[in-house]
């Protein structure tokens, strides 16, 4: 789920920067090193929308770098475990599938994809009930629900299954709709 | 850290998102699009070479959004979180139900399982109205 929420964050800025443009300096570098970031915490930090605050500076013995706390707004996706939303499937195999919802990877192992869709190899390896009318390839948009995170330090992983009610198959790119 | 969720503790169907999260705004997919469409305008216009500034998660939270949107037009997707929040909802609660859309009683009670958890008084009749409010804003986008 994305959700817009406020951050801190001590910034240390080189000297050589400190005159009438110190703000902007300070934002610009805030968006250079928080955006597209990762924390376990507050997941992927996706867009700074607004500074809120700048604290007062304190200067660091020895090398006259100055940290400032800033407080700013950014839009996050964080995913969490039982929340239900819907990916985009990028691989499928034989030991089950990945989808993407956003910056996030989700797996969705073969034993948590309904018993009655069978993995079919080929160039375009999919998952299909027996009567072919349900069909998980490369670009379906599936419904899911996730049941594990695993965190990284850079990464948030996710396991997710399809084998619940009105989890599954929206739509299929292979159909003519 | 007391208001962080561990992992284990962590269940989104009851509610369990974390103290920060739950007072957190939370925004449907719609909204997101339109936030990073703006962004992306802007970043755009700051410099020639956007591309560069343009971080993976960006980029693919956009393309994300864009797919899994339900309404388009602003205007609609306004009408839905006011809709929405008539019902007394968490905000989580409220941006699932935008975000998938259910179509029927016993599916926004599958996908939302909270709604129904005990001290809440949302009876499948309100729950029913609510989903056919949704829907018409649909059929008139």
């Amino acid at each position: 789920m994305f959700f817009h929420i406020t951050l801190e964050r001590n910034m240390q800025l080189h000297p050589r920067h400190f005159g009438p443009h110190l703000r902007d300096k300070l934002v610009a570098k805030l968006m250079k090193d928080v955006e597209g970031t990762c924390s376990g915490r507050h997941g992927f930090v996706v867009a700074i929308t607004g500074v809120e605050d700048i604290g007062k500076g304190l200067i660091r013995e020895g090398t006259g770098f100055v940290t400032f706390p800033v407080k700013y707004q950014a839009v996050v996706f964080r995913p969490f475990k039982g929340e239900i939303l819907e990916a985009v499937v990028t691989m499928v195999n034989k030991m089950g599938f990945f989808a993407e919802a956003g910056p996030v990877q989700i797996f969705v192992s073969n034993h948590l994809i309904p018993d009655d869709m069978e993995f079919q190899s080929g160039d375009m390896p999919n998952y299909t009930t027996s009567d072919g009318s349900v069909k998980i390839q490369k670009d379906s948009e599936v419904r899911l629900k996730i049941i594990g995170t695993r965190v990284d330090a850079t990464e948030i992983f996710c396991i997710g299954t399809i084998k619940d009610d009105f989890l599954g198959v929206i739509n299929d790119p292979g159909a003519t709709a | 850290m007391s208001t962080e969720v561990r992992d284990e503790d962590e269940n989104a169907a009851e509610l369990k998102i974390g103290e920060e999260f739950l007072k957190s705004k939370c925004l449907m997919n719609c909204e997101i699009a339109r936030i990073l469409d703006h962004k992306y305008d802007q970043l755009q216009q700051m410099s020639d070479d956007a591309t560069n500034q343009i971080s993976q998660v960006f980029e693919k939270s956009m393309q994300y959004v864009k797919r899994c949107s339900r309404y388009k037009n602003p205007d609609a997707v306004r009408q839905v979180r006011e809709v929405l929040s008539r019902y007394k909802l968490a905000e989580f609660e409220l941006c699932v139900l935008g975000n998938l859309c259910p179509e029927t009683v016993e599916e926004a009670i599958a996908i939302v399982p909270s709604i129904k958890s005990k001290g809440r008084k949302l009876e499948d009749d309100a729950i029913e109205k609510m989903l056919h409010d949704l829907s018409l804003i649909k059929k008139f986008e």
